[in-house]
C-alpha cells in the first residue's frame, strides 16, 4: 500500500483527513459559539422592519464597504465598546434562500464601522439624506448613492418623511421621500446601538480582558466566548 | 522564428523571437475541443469579471457616474469577485486540469461528454448567480459565497462530476505511479467538494458570530484549496514538460502537499483576527499561518531548483516566464501573507486597501499568472495553433506592469490607511488620502484589462485547427502525426 500507486488510499487520506480537520477549526466551533452566544440584558430583538432593512443591507452588499465589529484596539474605541458573542445573537437568517445568519462583521473598512451608527448618528433625516446622495451631507465621501430607495413625489402624502436634499441634489422638480426599502434599511440602521454591559456580567470582564491584553495576543479569551 | 511576419521580421526585432512548441502529436479532436471551450469559456469570464472590477475601480474616482441599482458598487463587487473565481479561475484551472490528468495517467478521459456536462452547469451557474447578485439577491453577504444555494448546488454538481470523471481516470491509468501533479488536481477537488457542503450547510450558522466562524474558515479554504492547490498540480506538469527535464524533487512535492492540508486547513481564522470568535481558533491560525513558510519554500523552491540553469530556455519561451513570475508571486505574496497574519501587523492592516492588494497579488500574481503559462505552454500542443509571440508578449508585460502598480498603489496607500485610524483624525480623512492610490489603482487595472483583451484574442488565434476552414494542411500535419 503506498500513496503513490493506490489512488484510493491516497484520495481517501486527502478526503476525511480535510473532513476531520474541518470540523475541529471550523464546523464544530461555529456550533459551540452559536450555543454560546446568547443576547445582551438590554438587547432587543430586530422588529419586522428592522428585519427588513438588514435584508436591504445584504441585498445592497453594504458589508463590502463596512464593518459591524469593534476590535479591543485603541484605534476602534472610537467606534464603542469591544464587539462580544452576544452582540450577534438577533443576527439570524433572512429566509429560505439564505437560512444563513448574515455575514454582518465584514472585512474591510472603506467606510466606518457601523456597530454603534444608530447612536452616532440618531437623526432619521441624517440618515436618509445621507442615504439619497452622501455627498450631500459628506462632502469627500466615495460611498454610492441610493436614490432607488426614495420615491420623487408630486407632493409628500400624509405622514410621509420628506427628504430635504439641498439644491445641487434634489430633483428638478417634487419632493423626495423613502419608500418602503428605504425606511426599512434607515430603521435597521438606526437599531444599530450596542448594548450597554453589565458590571459584573461576565462577558464585560471576559471583553476587558483581552482588550488589555488582545495586541500582543496574550488575552486568554476575546470577548468572552469560553 | 522560420517565416517572419509583417511584425516580427528579423530587420525589425520588435522582440526576440520565442522557441515554438514541438510537434502536435495527438490526434484526439474531441479532447482538443473540449480543453478548449474551458479555456475559452475562461477567457470569457476574465474579460467580463475584470471588466466589472476596472469599472467599481472607477467608482471610487466617480461615486455618482450612474445610479444603476443593478451597477451599484455593492452589487457589483461580489459579481466581479465571483466572475473571476467560479468563471475565471476555476475553469481555466480546470481546462488545464483536463489536459494534465489523462496526459499522465496516459489514457483517454474517462468521460468527454460528462466534462462538457460540468461545464455546462458551471457556466450556467454563474450566470445565474451574477445575474440574481445584480439583482439584490444573495446568500447573506458572505465573500465568495453570495450565490445563493441552489445556484451554488448548480456549480458544484458540475465539479462533483468532474471530479468524478478525473478520479476514474486516474484510476484507470497506464502506468502504476500516479503523478504528483494529480495529487495536488484531485486534492483540490476533495478538498474543495466537502469546503462547499460544509459552507452551505446552515445547521452551525444561525447567527452572525457563528456564521463568522465559518466564514473564516471558508474564504481561506477557498483559495487555498481549490486555486493554491490546482495551480500548483498544473505547474508540476508544465514546467518539467516545458524545461524538458525531471522536476527537481518530487519528495519535496509530496512534502509540501501534505503541510498544504495539514497546515492550510487551520489558519482561516485569521481573516479575523481580534474578532469576538473563539480567541484560541486565532491564535492556531497564526502559528499556521506562520507554518505555512515551509509549505512555501518546499514548492517554489522545488520549482526554482528545476529552473536553475535554464534561463536560456525561459527566456527563450513564450509561456515560461509566466510561470517564473506566478512562482515568484507565489513564495513573496503568501509570505507576505504569513506576514499579515502576525497580531502586531493585523494592528495596522486589517480592514484596510492592503488586504485588497493581498488578494491581488496572490490569486492575479500567483494563481492567474501560472494558469496563463500552462495554457500557453499546453494549448498549442493539442489544437495545433500557437498564439502569436508579440502579443504574448504585450500580454505578459501589460499584466505584469499592472499588477505592479495595481499591488504597489494598495499596499502602500493601505498601509497609511491603518496609520491614519491609529493617529486618531477622523475616518474621512483616510478616505481622502486614498483617493490617489485608488487613481493608481485604476491605471494598474487599465493595463490589466487590456492584457486580457489580448490573451482572450490569443486564445482565439489558439483555436483548434479543425475549426477553421482554409487551414487544411495543419490538419494533414495533425493526421499525419497521429498515424
Ligand atoms: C502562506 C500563505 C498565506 C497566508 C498565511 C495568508 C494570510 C492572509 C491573511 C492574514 C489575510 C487576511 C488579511 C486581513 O483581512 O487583514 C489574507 C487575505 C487574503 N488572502 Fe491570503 N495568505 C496566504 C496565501 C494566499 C494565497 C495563496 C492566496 C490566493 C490564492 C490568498 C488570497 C487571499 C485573499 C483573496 C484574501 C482576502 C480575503 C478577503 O478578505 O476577502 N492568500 N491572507
Ligand atoms: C483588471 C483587473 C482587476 C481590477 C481592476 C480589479 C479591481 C477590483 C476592485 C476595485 C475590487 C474591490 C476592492 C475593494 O473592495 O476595495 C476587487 C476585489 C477583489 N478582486 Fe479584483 N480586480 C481585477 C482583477 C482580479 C482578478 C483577475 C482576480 C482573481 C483572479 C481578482 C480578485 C479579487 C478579489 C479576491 C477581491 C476581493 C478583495 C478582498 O476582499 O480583499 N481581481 N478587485
Amino acid at each position: 500500500m503506498s500513496f503513490h500507486k493506490d489512488h484510493w488510499l491516497l484520495f481517501s487520506v486527502t478526503c476525511f483527513g480535510f473532513v476531520g480537520l474541518s470540523l475541529i477549526i471550523g464546523i464544530l466551533p461555529a456550533k459551540w459559539v452559536q450555543d454560546n452566544a446568547v443576547p445582551l440584558p438590554g438587547m432587543q430583538p430586530l422588529t419586522a422592519l428592522e428585519k427588513q432593512g438588514l435584508g436591504v443591507y445584504v441585498g445592497e452588499g453594504c458589508v463590502a464597504c463596512h464593518t459591524q465589529q469593534v476590535r479591543p484596539l485603541e484605534m476602534d474605541a472610537a467606534f464603542g465598546r469591544p464587539s462580544v458573542p452576544g452582540d450577534y445573537a438577533y443576527v439570524t437568517p433572512l429566509g429560505p434562500w439564505a437560512p444563513y445568519a448574515p455575514a454582518v462583521l465584514g472585512s474591510q473598512r472603506t467606510g466606518p464601522d457601523l456597530t454603534n451608527a444608530g447612536r452616532r448618528q440618531p437623526s432619521e433625516v441624517w440618515q436618509y439624506l445621507h442615504l439619497y446622495d452622501p455627498r450631500a451631507v459628506v462632502p469627500d465621501s466615495v460611498m454610492p448613492a441610493y436614490p432607488w430607495l426614495f420615491d420623487v413625489v408630486a407632493s409628500a402624502p400624509e405622514g410621509a418623511t420628506v427628504v430635504p436634499v439641498p439644491a445641487p441634489y434634489a430633483p428638478a422638480e417634487g419632493v423626495v421621500v423613502p419608500n418602503e426599502r428605504g425606511e426599512a434599511l434607515v430603521a435597521y440602521l438606526l437599531s444599530l446601538k450596542q448594548a450597554p454591559l453589565e458590571a459584573g456580567d461576565e462577558h464585560a470582564t471576559a471583553a476587558g480582558g483581552s482588550a488589555a491584553n488582545g495586541a500582543d495576543g496574550l488575552g486568554a479569551h476575546a470577548g468572552g466566548t469560553r | 522564428m522560420a517565416h517572419g511576419t509583417p511584425v516580427l521580421s528579423l530587420k525589425r526585432p520588435l522582440t526576440v523571437s520565442k522557441a515554438r512548441v514541438e510537434p502536435v502529436a495527438d490526434s484526439d479532436r474531441a479532447w482538443a475541443r473540449l480543453v478548449y471551450a474551458y479555456a475559452a469559456s475562461a477567457a470569457t469570464w476574465l474579460v467580463f469579471g475584470t471588466l466589472v472590477g476596472l469599472y467599481i475601480s472607477f467608482k471610487f474616482a466617480a461615486p455618482d457616474i450612474e445610479h444603476v441599482p443593478w451597477l451599484s458598487y455593492g452589487r457589483l463587487r461580489p459579481v466581479h469577485t465571483n466572475s473571476v473565481f467560479w468563471g475565471w479561475g476555476t475553469l481555466a484551472l480546470l481546462a488545464g486540469a483536463l489536459y494534465v490528468v489523462p496526459r499522465t495517467s496516459h489514457r483517454r478521459l474517462h468521460s468527454y461528454g460528462l466534462a462538457w456536462v460540468s461545464l455546462g452547469l458551471i457556466d450556467l451557474a454563474v450566470v445565474v448567480g451574477d445575474v440574481l447578485l445584480m439583482a439584490g439577491i444573495n446568500n447573506g453577504g458572505q465573500e465568495y459565497r453570495e450565490f445563493v444555494w441552489p445556484v451554488q448546488a448548480v456549480f458544484a454538481a458540475g465539479v462533483v462530476l468532474l471530479a468524478y470523471n478525473l478520479a476514474r481516470t486516474i484510476a484507470g491509468r497506464g502506468i502504476e505511479e500516479i503523478y504528483i501533479s494529480n495529487w495536488y488536481i484531485m486534492g483540490g477537488f476533495l478538498w474543495t467538494i466537502p469546503l462547499v457542503v460544509f459552507a452551505y450547510l446552515p445547521f452551525y450558522q444561525q447567527n452572525a458570530i457563528a456564521e463568522t466562524v465559518v466564514q473564516g474558515y471558508y474564504m481561506h479554504m477557498g483559495v487555498g484549496m481549490w486555486f493554491t492547490p490546482i495551480a500548483l498540480g498544473l505547474t508540476y506538469y508544465s514546467l518539467p514538460k516545458l524545461l524538458n527535464k525531471p522536476i527537481y524533487s518530487y519528495s519535496l512535492g509530496v512534502l509540501a502537499f501534505w503541510t498544504q492540508m495539514l497546515f492550510y486547513t487551520m489558519i482561516g481564522a485569521h481573516h479575523f483576527i481580534f474578532a469576538p470568535t473563539p480567541w484560541w481558533i486565532q491564535t492556531v491560525a497564526v502559528i499556521f499561518s506562520v507554518g505555512m513558510v515551509i509549505t512555501l519554500a518546499a514548492g517554489t523552491g522545488n520549482f526554482l531548483l528545476t529552473m536553475r540553469g535554464s534561463g536560456r530556455a525561459i527566456a527563450r519561451s513564450y509561456s515560461l516566464p509566466f510561470i517564473l513570475a506566478g512562482t515568484v508571486s507565489y513564495f513573496l505574496f503568501s509570505a507576505q501573507g504569513s506576514l499579515e497574519a502576525l497580531r502586531s501587523l493585523q494592528g495596522v492592516w486589517h480592514f484596510t486597501n492592503y488586504t485588497v492588494g493581498h488578494s491581488h497579488l496572490t490569486m492575479y500574481g500567483f494563481v492567474t499568472l501560472l494558469v496563463w503559462g500552462s495554457l500557453y505552454g499546453l494549448l498549442p500542443r493539442l489544437t495545433g495553433r500557437e498564439p502569436p509571440q508579440l502579443w504574448v508578449g504585450v500580454h505578459f508585460w501589460f499584466a505584469v506592469v499592472g499588477l505592479a502598480l495595481y499591488g504597489g498603489a494598495l499596499s502602500v496607500g493601505g498601509t497609511l490607511q491603518g496609520l491614519s485610524w491609529m493617529s486618531g483624525v477622523p475616518f474621512i480623512e483616510s478616505v481622502k488620502q486614498m483617493a490617489s492610490f485608488w487613481l493608481w489603482r485604476a491605471v494598474g487595472g487599465t493595463l490589466m484589462f487590456l492584457s486580457h483583451l489580448v490573451f482572450a484574442y490569443n486564445v482565439w488565434r489558439m483555436r483548434p485547427a479543425a475549426v477553421a476552414a482554409g487551414e487544411a494542411r495543419a490538419d494533414v500535419a495533425l493526421e499525419e502525426a497521429a498515424a
